[in-house]
């Protein structure tokens, strides 16, 4: 915290002694162009591996074909494959999302702009025309990648060396259609940046300084999203129309977009109501939560009778991996929290050896897992002679099959008396055990954050509380938890985010006999690609577990900005 | 906030003596629960990888029938398991992996921290926004993507890519986590360096290689380290653009022994000992690096 202070003072100097020298624009055109020059190698490998992968995930998962790099365009279809007809009710409140996103952006643009008696709505046709040349510019790349991903194929079939490729690729690259989106999109990024330029320098350096073109353009670029997903949307739900009225069936696509929709809303509202329940006076505040829950009911009576109709004739395969990742999450977070918490606070005191705790927490988490995975292949092996059989066996119980069962632990708990349905099982015993490593690994990690967290408490607050006669407990309650809520929301957010991308422990310790039960979310996308080779679909799924991750942090910042005590 | 203590520093000594004051110096239950709860997390912490010794020690039928501890320790093991699995090539794959990554991730995380940290340019907000939001992105969003990317890469470039180093290392040679780091760390350099500098006649490159380097060798150690536990530990990456074992790296090598070996635990405990070690033996003299590098970035590698 004090290091941000200290960068600020530091900047503050810089920009006014810099101001007197004479040749100001040309000096900061050198350092702008050395700082592009900079950071161009970082940003070619970024922008090729980690931002790229975006659009081309995007693009991917409207294709379909096995072992296919460039498969055959079809819709949303692999969506459809995987989470049936939601897939339109989520496109569709993707769009509205991005509309609202966009009208926010702006409305909150204008709103400190009025207040500060800036400049505003001139800015908004540079922002929108550039807007508009970067949208041009995806539909470029979109339209270029297949031409493009054929080019290694031709030079193959020409035979030819490396000088066949630059000709190939300018051929590739010559189609009409591919030439206007990319001369379009220059044409209007360039032609928005001048006009932007144009205005700037009839306005004050003042306006100019807090010009709202990149507010615009942003509020474009995702206002033009919206129509297109929107516009997807629809001609693909006239497609499945008509496809099904060939087959002689009928559809009702139209009516569940509407009642899941009205569901969801109705848990908002739900939601809203009860939230502002809690400010009131207890009259008001008892008759708001009745609504809340009437709105409650409501939603759920549409959403339980609608939901699963809806997405009957998805990928059990996928939303069984949903539901494991689920059950990792929640298994792990809570259990592993806890733990880091109360070893923290133990270690935060005059205790002998603390460093020496610290550096064994933190072994299980520095160790590659690959290795450490296989320690608890072995011990939770479904051997009867495996330590923990041994020792089940030793205190007169069953040996368990542990990474091998793939039934459900409520299942295992109720023996052969009842047999539950699949999502009322709980996780498998396997799954279990993928947790309990989960936990193991992870908890020296959040130990080390917490430490630093309650590093960061003023030890003042502590003699007050002991002077004021609090006891240990009312000392942690009080001032320990709220001082900790950032650490505690960070580690939850950054917990949440980091099982539902876990792959490489749970792909070590996943085995045959236990059928797929311990497959998360990311193992299923795995496994569509590496062993089923379906590269589209499984672009789908990870652009579905991105939504979810996106959607899951979301809502963490929201819950977060009312609950967490920044002091 | 003036009087705040630094990350991870020591309770003061006035705390501790008021404490004893209240309770009595010595038979305190409360202490000796304290005790017993971080007792039992280290003894759970560290026992499977004392179990993970003890097994690589046995011969087969203690390794099978569950003993604790071998009856004479079967050194051999090691030697076996080292040469069944071909560890020496995949550890000098490893070694090359994680040198050629560490070096250009060095070279070019730092370029970009620099130009963040001290330089002015139009849309630096921008970028640096965009920087981050690659920490949101899936590993899995990537997968397919970026193995489409690396194959045409190698098959319209001279060397291929599958298979080879460069699918393996380039990708990882600048990330959003190492520029952050770094930039937070530059930002700190008091600005009087630079002027000082700029009248000796210093430029940018200069002052960043004889200046800002030297004195920041505590986070870019923190970013090697980081670096090498990644590559050393990078699996689902490996298993798509490795088919051959001839760039094949530790942990995915260890995973193929794993399945190779079978009911051989007391191997594929060895074979595990030997992936872990070299992580462990660095861990342990550089932990201080490690841990406060991990507590201050609150981000992991």
């Amino acid at each position: 915290m004090s290091t941000t202070a200290v960068g600020k003072q530091v900047r503050t100097v810089t920009p006014a002694r810099s101001n007197i020298f004479a040749g100001r624009q040309g000096r900061k055109l050198r350092e702008a162009l050395l700082a592009y020059l900079f950071l161009f190698p970082a940003f070619l490998i970024i922008g090729l591996f980690g931002l790229f992968p975006l659009l081309f995930a995007a693009y991917q998962s409207t294709l379909v074909g096995l072992n296919r790099i460039v498969g055959r365009y079809d819709g949303l279809n692999n969506y459809v494959r995987a989470i049936d007809n939601l897939t339109y009710v989520l496109f569709f409140w993707l769009a509205a999302l991005l509309v609202f996103m966009a009208l926010r952006s702006i409305m909150q643009a204008r709103r400190t702009a009025q207040e500060k008696q800036w400049a505003f709505w001139i800015w908004a046709p540079s922002g929108a025309i550039i807007g508009a040349g970067f949208i041009l510019f995806v539909l470029f790349i979109f339209r270029a990648l297949p031409a493009v991903l054929e080019v290694p194929q031709l030079m193959r079939a020409r035979g030819g060396p490396q000088a066949s490729f630059q000709q190939l690729l300018a051929q590739a690259l010559a189609a009409p259609p591919i030439q206007q989106a990319l001369w379009g999109a220059l044409l209007f990024i360039v032609a928005g940046i001048a006009l932007h330029w144009y205005i700037a320098r009839r306005r004050s350096p003042r306006d100019r300084l807090h010009n709202a073109t990149g507010v615009f353009t942003g509020a474009a670029v995702m206002l033009l999203s919206a129509a297109y997903l929107l516009w997807l949307t629809w001609t693909e739900i006239q497609r499945a129309y008509s496809e099904a009225l060939e087959a002689g069936e009928g559809l009702d696509i139209w009516s569940q977009i509407i009642t899941i929709s009205a569901g969801f809303l109705l848990l908002f509202v739900a939601w809203q109501l009860w939230d502002s329940a809690s400010h009131r006076q207890s009259n008001a505040g008892t008759a708001l939560r009745l609504g809340a829950a009437a709105a409650l009911l409501a939603s759920a009576w549409f959403l339980i009778g609608e939901l699963p109709r809806a997405i009957a004739a998805g990928d059990d395969t996928w939303w069984y991996g949903l539901l494991a990742t689920l059950y990792y999450s929640m298994g792990t977070i809570p259990i592993q929290l806890g733990v880091a918490l109360l070893l923290a606070t133990l270690l935060f005191q005059d205790i002998w050896g603390k460093s020496v705790f610290r550096i064994i927490y933190f072994v299980p988490y520095i160790a590659p897992f690959v290795g450490t995975a296989a320690v608890f292949r072995i011990i939770f092996s479904s051997r009867p002679s495996a330590p923990v059989n041994a020792f089940l066996r030793s205190v007169g119980a069953d040996p368990l099959a542990w990474l091998n069962e793939p039934a459900g632990i409520f299942q295992l708990m109720l023996g052969d008396a009842l047999t539950l349905p699949a999502w009322a099982a709980g996780p498998s015993l396997a799954l279990v055990v993928i947790i309990i490593y989960g936990t193991w690994s992870f908890v020296g990690f959040n130990t080390v954050i917490f430490l630093a967290g309650l590093g960061s408490i003023p030890r003042e607050l502590y003699e007050a509380a002991s002077i004021d006669g609090g006891g240990r407990w009312a000392q942690f309650r009080h001032i320990t938890l709220p001082l900790l809520s950032p650490t505690i929301y960070f580690l939850t957010l950054y917990s949440v985010i980091g099982t539902f991308k876990a792959f490489n422990h749970i792909y070590v310790l996943r085995t045959a006999a236990a059928l797929g039960t311990t497959d998360t979310a990311s193992v299923v996308i795995f496994q569509t690609f590496k062993r089923d080779t379906r590269y589209g679909y499984a672009s789908a799924l990870a652009i579905l577990l991105l939504l979810i991750i996106l959607a899951l942090t979301a809502v963490n910042n929201r819950l977060a900005s009312k609950r967490v005590f920044y002091g | 906030m003036a009087s705040q203590t630094t990350p991870l520093a020591p309770p003061t000594a006035g705390k501790a003596s008021a404490d004893d004051g209240r309770n009595g110096p010595r038979f305190d239950m409360g202490q000796i629960l304290t005790y017993a709860v971080l007792l039992t997390g280290a003894v759970v912490a560290i026992v499977p990888f004392f179990y993970t010794v003890s097994v690589s020690l046995m011969n087969l039928t203690e390794a099978t029938g569950g003993a604790w501890l071998p009856r004479a320790p079967q050194w051999g093991n090691y030697e076996q398991a080292w040469r069944d699995a071909s560890f020496s090539l995949y550890f000098m794959n490893s070694v090359k992996i994680t040198l050629i990554t560490v070096i250009g991730e060095l070279v070019f995380c730092t370029l970009a921290a620099y130009a963040f940290a001290r330089m002015e340019f139009p849309g630096k907000a921008f970028l640096f926004a965009l920087l981050l939001s690659t920490l949101m992105l899936p590993e899995a969003v990537t997968w397919v993507p970026n193995f489409i990317t690396v194959s045409w890469l190698g098959r319209i470039g001279p060397i291929p890519w599958i298979n080879n180093w460069p699918a393996l290392t380039i990708p990882f040679m600048a990330g959003a986590f190492g520029i952050f780091l770094l930039r937070q760390f530059f930002q700190q350099i008091p600005n009087e360096l630079w002027d000082s500098a700029q009248i000796d006649g210093a430029g940018h490159l200069r002052y960043l290689v004889r200046v800002m380097l030297p004195l920041s060798k505590a986070p870019v150690m923190t970013l090697a380290l980081f670096a090498f536990i990644g590559s050393w530990n990078s699996l689902a990456w490996p298993i798509l653009v490795t088919s051959t074992p001839d760039w094949r790296p530790i942990s995915y090598g260890l995973l193929a022994f794993l399945d190779e070996a079978g009911a051989q635990f007391h191997l594929q405990m060895a074979g595990s000992i030997i992936t872990i070690a070299p992580i462990l033996i660095i861990y342990f003299f550089t932990q201080k690096q490690f841990i406060e590098g991990i507590a201050t970035s609150g981000l992991k590698g």
